[in-house]
C-alpha cells in the first residue's frame, strides 16, 4: 500500500497547481485523477488569462486578483502563456456610461491599459466591425491548459510527488473523525489500490459534491454549462472583449492555430453528459459577429461543453449562473463538518488557480505542523533550455518545428533530439497544424516521461496533435500506429483505441450543420464509419 | 454558337459533376466542366459501398443512374465490377473489412477468401502504413468472419529511388514518369509474392492506370496482385478521377480546370454567365443551363440560394432572388445519406445532368 502525507483528488489546475506548491514545501503527495489531465472545467474553457479586464467594473477583488496572477504566470511559466494581448472592444449596441466607469475600475485595479479610438482599434485588429467605437488594451493572454497542468505535474514529480491518471477514488476512510486514506480504481484495469495518508484535498471540481459525499459531508456546487466554438483559424490577434457587462459569447480568444468563441452560461444538473445545441451555436456566432463579423462566416472545427463549478450561497442561488461569484471557496471540514484533515477547495478560476493552490496548501500545512510559505510565485515551473540543446533542435528540425517542440517540451527535448539524430526519419511530422514529429510522439507514449499517454485523447493535451482540422482523422490514425510500431498496443488494441478516440472528435464535431468541416467529417465517417463486422445492415454477407 | 456558350455548364468535378457532363455529353449536347480541382471522392477509397445503395434503396432510378456511371467508368478504363446490390468484403485501413458493392478488380482481390494466403507488402520508405499492423488486424478479423485465411507481413524498399519517409502519392506520380522505378518495383513485388497465392499492397500503382495495365503487372508479378485504399488522398479515386475526365474530354466535354466561379449572372435571355475567377484575364462561359455540383462548400456565388433543391432540382432560393428555371442544383447530398455519399453524389449528378439536357433540348426545340 502506498503511504504519502496528503491525498488530492482532481487533475486539473487546482489540483495540479496544489501538488506542486506542496512539493515545494517539502509535503508528501500524491494526485489521483478519474480521468487524463485537465479533464473537467481546465480542459474545456477559453483558456483565457484573464487580465482582470472582465471583472474590473463587477468585481474588482476578482480583478485585482486576477491582474495579480496575471503577472506572475506569464513570469513563472512563460512556455504555457501565449502572451497575445488583448482588446475591450465598445460596441455602439452596449451602455456608453459603461465604457468610462470600465476606464476608472481598471485604473483602481492596476491594469495597465490605452484607450485606443476607433481607427487605432482597427488598424490593430482589421476584422474588427466597422461598427465599433473604439477600444482599451488590457493585458489578457492565452494560456495553454493543458500544458500549465503538465508544467506543474511534472515540476512536482522532479520533486517526488506522485500522480496517477485514470485514478477514480471510490472510498474515503475516517477513523475517529480523522480521514487516515483512501481507496481509489484503476479505471482502465478495474484494480483498486489503497492509500494511506493524512489529509485529503478535494478539489474534484464539478464533481467535488460527489467526492465530498465518499467522507459523509456536503459541499454544494452549481454547475454552470459554458458551450465554446473552436474556429479554424484565427480572425484576431488578440483577445477580444466586450466591453459591457459579462455576458455570453463575447471573448474570443486565438488559441495557437485556432481561436476560441465562447461562451454560453446555462444551470446543468452535473458535470457529465453535456451537449449544445445548435441553437446555442448559432447563438454564439451571431454574438461573435457583432465583434468580429467574418466569425458568422467562420468555420467552426468543434464544439465543446464545459462547466464552471461554482460554490454559492443562498441569495446567489436564486440570482442564478453569472450572478454567483467567481471566487473560490475554501472549506476546512474539520471546523464545519468534524472531519479532519479533509479540505475541499471550489468555484474560482482558471486564472487565479495558483493562488486558490496556495490557500489550500497554507491551511494544509498547519494541519500537519509543517511550517513554510508559498514559493510557487517566485519558482518558475520550468527550467531554461540550455543554449547547446537549443542549437543541436534547431540543426535537427525545421525552424518552425523547433520552435514549438522547445515550448512543449523545454530541457526534455534532449529526447527528441537523441531520437532523431539516432533515426532521422522520426523527424517526419505526424501532424501538420501543430507541428508534432513522430520523435516527439514516440517520447510521450514512452516511459521516459513521468505522464506517459494511455490513449489517443492523452497524446493530444501533451502535444495538441488533433487540435486542427482533421479532428485526429489522419494524425490519430498516424498516432495509432506509432503505438503499435513502440509495441505500446497490439493491433487490436490500436485499433480499438483509435476507434474511441474518433468517437469522442465526433462527437465534438456532431453538432456542426454545413459548410467544410461537415464535408471533413463526412470523410472521416467515410473512412473509419464502418470497421466491425458486428455493426452488420441488412443484406451484408454472413462470411462463410 | 460562340465558343464560351454551352448547352449546359457543369459546376465542379465531383462524382456528381462528372457524372452530369458525362449524362449531357452523351445526349450530345455542348458542354462545359468548371472546376477548382477534383471533388473530395478523391481522398475516399475508390469503391462504391453496399450501405450506400441501402440508403438510396428507395429510389427508383438509383439502378439507371449506377449503370450509367459504371458504363461511363469502363469505358474510361476504371471497370467497376460487382452487384449494386450483393455486398461483398473488402480491406479497411483500419485492418477491418467493410461491405462493398461495386470496386475495380484489383481493389477486389483483396476479398478474403477461405485457404488463401496473402503476403501484405509494405514499403520501408512509406510511413503510416504498417505490414504488421495490417497482417495482425486482419488475421484477427477475417477469423472473426468465419474465413480460415492466412496474412503475413513482408516489405520492400524503393531504395535509391524515394527518400523517406515518402508517400502513396509520390510513388503514384514516379510510378507514371518513370519506367525504371516502374521495372524496379515491379521486380521488388515479384520477390515478396514468393511462395503466397497473392499480395497485397497500398495503393500506389500510378494515377493513370487503366485496368489493362494493372493486369499486365499482375502477371509480371506472378501472383494476383490487390491494391487496398491507405490514407488520403486515395490513389484509386485520384485514378478513376484523371481516367473519368481523360474520357469526358474525349467524348467533348470541355474542361476549365483550376479556378473557383466566383458569380453567376441571370442574362435578359435567360442564359446564365458564370465568371471564372482566374489570374490576370477573368473568363466567363454562358450556359444555356447550369448544374451546380459544388457539393458541401459555402460560397459566395451561391448567396441569394439557399440549401437544398426542389424535386425539379432547381435550387431553393432565398427571399429577394429570382428563380431560375435553368438553374440545377445537386446539394446536398451528404445529410440525405447520412455520411455515405458516392451513390448520393452520383445518383444526383445523373438526375441533374438528365434535367438540364431535357430543359435544354426543350427549348432548344422552341
Amino acid at each position: 500500500m502506498e503511504s504519502t502525507q496528503v491525498v488530492i483528488i482532481g487533475g486539473g489546475a487546482t489540483g495540479a497547481g496544489i501538488l506542486w506548491d506542496l512539493s515545494l514545501r517539502g509535503i508528501h503527495a500524491i494526485l489521483l485523477e478519474q480521468g487524463d489531465i485537465a479533464n473537467g472545467a481546465t480542459g474545456r474553457c477559453h483558456g483565457l488569462l484573464h487580465s482582470g479586464g472582465r471583472y474590473a467594473v463587477k468585481d474588482p477583488g476578482t480583478a485585482l486578483d486576477c491582474i495579480a496572477e496575471n503577472r506572475i504566470l506569464k513570469a513563472m511559466a512563460p512556455h504555457c502563456v501565449e502572451d497575445v494581448g488583448g482588446l475591450m472592444v465598445q460596441c455602439p449596441q452596449d451602455d456608453p456610461a459603461f465604457f468610462e466607469q470600465w476606464w476608472r475600475a481598471a485604473a483602481v485595479a492596476g491594469i495597465p491599459s490605452r484607450r485606443l479610438s476607433k481607427d487605432e482599434a482597427l488598424a490593430l485588429e482589421p476584422n474588427l466591425s466597422n461598427n465599433i467605437l473604439g477600444a482599451f488594451t488590457c493585458p489578457d493572454a492565452h494560456v495553454d491548459v493543458f500544458r500549465l497542468v503538465l508544467a506543474n505535474i511534472e515540476a512536482a514529480v522532479a520533486r517526488g510527488a506522485r500522480f496517477h491518471t485514470y485514478s477514480k477514488v471510490s472510498s474515503i476512510y475516517t477513523v475517529d473523525g480523522m480521514v487516515r486514506g483512501v481507496r481509489y480504481r484503476n479505471t482502465r484495469t478495474g484494480e483498486e489500490e489503497d492509500i494511506k495518508c493524512n489529509v485529503v484535498i478535494n478539489a474534484a471540481g464539478g464533481w467535488a459534491q460527489e467526492v465530498a459525499a465518499l467522507a459523509g459531508v456536503d459541499v454544494p456546487v452549481r454547475c454552470d454549462k459554458g458551450a465554446l466554438l473552436v474556429l479554424n483559424h484565427r480572425p484576431a490577434s488578440r483577445v477580444i472583449n466586450r466591453c459591457r457587462k459579462a455576458g455570453d459569447g463575447d471573448i474570443l480568444v486565438p488559441a495557437g492555430p485556432v481561436c476560441i468563441l465562447g461562451t454560453s452560461s446555462m444551470s446543468v444538473p452535473g458535470p457529465e453528459g453535456l451537449a449544445a445545441s445548435p441553437e446555442e451555436i448559432e447563438y454564439l456566432l451571431r454574438l461573435g459577429a457583432e465583434l468580429i463579423p467574418g466569425v458568422a462566416n467562420a468555420r467552426v472545427l468543434r464544439v465543446f461543453c464545459g462547466v464552471r463549478a461554482l460554490h454559492f450561497t443562498a441569495q446567489e442561488d436564486a440570482a442564478g449562473g453569472r450572478e454567483i461569484s467567481r471566487s473560490f471557496a475554501l472549506i476546512d471540514h474539520e471546523t464545519r463538518d468534524r472531519v479532519g484533515g479533509l479540505v475541499s477547495i471550489v468555484g474560482g478560476k482558471l486564472s487565479t488557480y495558483r493562488r486558490m493552490a496556495a490557500a489550500v496548501c497554507d491551511c494544509v500545512a498547519l494541519k500537519l505542523g509543517v511550517k513554510s510559505e508559498c514559493a510557487t510565485d517566485t519558482v518558475p515551473l520550468r527550467p531554461a533550455v540550455q543554449r547547446k540543446a537549443h542549437r543541436r533542435l534547431s540543426e535537427s528540425l525545421p525552424p518552425a518545428v523547433a520552435e514549438k517542440v522547445e515550448r512543449r517540451l523545454g530541457p526534455r527535448i534532449n529526447h527528441v533530439i537523441e531520437a532523431i539524430e539516432a533515426r532521422p526519419e522520426l523527424a517526419e511530422l505526424v501532424c501538420e497544424c501543430e507541428l508534432v514529429t513522430r520523435a516527439e510522439l514516440e517520447y510521450v507514449l514512452g516511459s521516459a516521461t513521468p505522464m506517459a499517454a494511455q490513449t489517443i485523447s492523452d497524446i493530444g493535451r501533451r502535444t495538441r496533435l488533433g487540435f486542427g482540422p482533421c479532428q485526429g482523422t489522419f494524425c490519430g490514425y498516424r498516432a495509432m500506429l506509432a503505438g503499435f510500431q513502440t509495441h505500446r498496443w497490439s493491433a487490436s488494441e490500436a485499433a480499438n483505441e483509435f476507434s474511441s478516440y474518433l468517437q469522442e472528435r465526433w462527437k465534438g464535431q456532431s453538432f456542426i450543420q454545413e459548410g467544410k468541416q461537415l464535408e471533413q467529417l463526412g470523410l472521416s465517417h467515410e473512412l473509419y464509419g464502418v470497421d466491425s463486422p458486428a455493426c452488420s445492415l441488412p443484406g451484408e454477407p454472413d462470411g462463410k | 454558337m460562340e465558343s464560351n456558350h454551352y448547352d449546359v455548364v457543369v459546376v465542379g468535378a465531383g462524382l456528381s459533376g462528372l457524372t452530369a457532363a458525362g449524362l449531357a455529353a452523351q445526349q450530345g449536347l455542348k458542354v462545359a466542366l468548371v472546376a477548382s480541382g477534383p471533388g473530395s471522392f478523391v481522398l475516399r477509397a475508390g469503391y462504391l459501398k453496399t450501405r450506400q445503395m441501402f440508403a438510396a434503396d428507395a429510389a427508383p432510378d438509383m439502378g439507371e443512374a449506377i449503370t450509367f456511371f459504371c458504363e461511363m467508368a469502363n469505358f474510361a478504363g476504371f471497370p467497376f465490377e460487382g452487384d449494386p446490390f450483393l455486398s461483398r468484403y473488402l480491406p479497411t485501413i483500419l485492418g477491418g473489412f467493410e461491405s462493398v458493392a461495386l470496386a475495380p478488380r484489383v481493389l477486389w482481390n483483396a476479398e478474403p477468401g477461405n485457404g488463401s494466403s496473402t503476403a501484405i507488402v509494405g514499403v520501408r520508405e512509406l510511413s503510416y502504413f504498417d505490414e504488421n499492423f495490417m497482417a495482425e488486424r486482419m488475421r484477427e478479423q477475417a477469423r472473426l468472419l468465419g474465413y480460415s485465411a492466412a496474412y503475413s507481413a513482408r516489405s520492400i524498399s524503393l531504395d535509391g529511388f524515394c527518400q523517406a519517409p515518402t508517400t502513396t502519392l509520390r510513388i503514384a506520380r514516379r510510378f507514371d514518369c518513370d519506367a525504371a522505378f516502374r521495372a524496379e518495383l515491379v521486380s521488388a513485388l515479384r520477390t515478396a509474392a514468393v511462395g503466397v497465392d497473392r499480395i497485397l499492397i497500398p495503393s500506389m500503382l500510378g494515377l493513370y492506370s487503366s485496368d489493362q495495365q494493372l493486369a499486365q503487372i499482375e502477371r509480371e508479378v506472378g501472383c494476383a496482385l490487390c491494391e487496398m485504399p491507405t490514407l488520403p488522398p486515395s490513389i484509386p479515386g485520384l485514378r478513376l478521377f484523371h481516367l473519368l475526365s481523360r474520357f469526358l474530354h474525349k467524348s467533348g466535354v470541355e474542361f476549365y480546370e483550376g479556378f473557383p466561379v466566383e458569380k453567376l449572372n441571370l442574362r435578359e435571355d435567360e442564359s446564365v454567365e458564370l465568371q471564372i475567377a482566374s489570374p490576370g484575364h477573368p473568363m466567363t462561359v454562358h450556359g444555356e443551363c447550369v448544374v451546380m455540383a459544388t457539393g458541401m462548400s459555402p460560397s459566395s456565388l451561391k448567396s441569394g440560394i439557399g440549401t437544398g433543391h426542389d424535386e425539379q432540382m432547381h435550387p431553393h432560393i432565398s427571399a429577394g432572388s429570382a428563380l431560375a428555371a435553368n438553374i440545377f442544383t445537386t446539394e446536398p447530398a451528404l445529410q440525405s445519406a447520412g455520411f455515405n455519399v458516392d451513390a448520393m453524389e452520383i445518383l444526383s449528378g445523373y438526375r441533374a445532368g438528365k434535367l438540364a439536357a431535357a430543359t435544354r433540348g426543350h427549348n432548344a426545340a422552341r
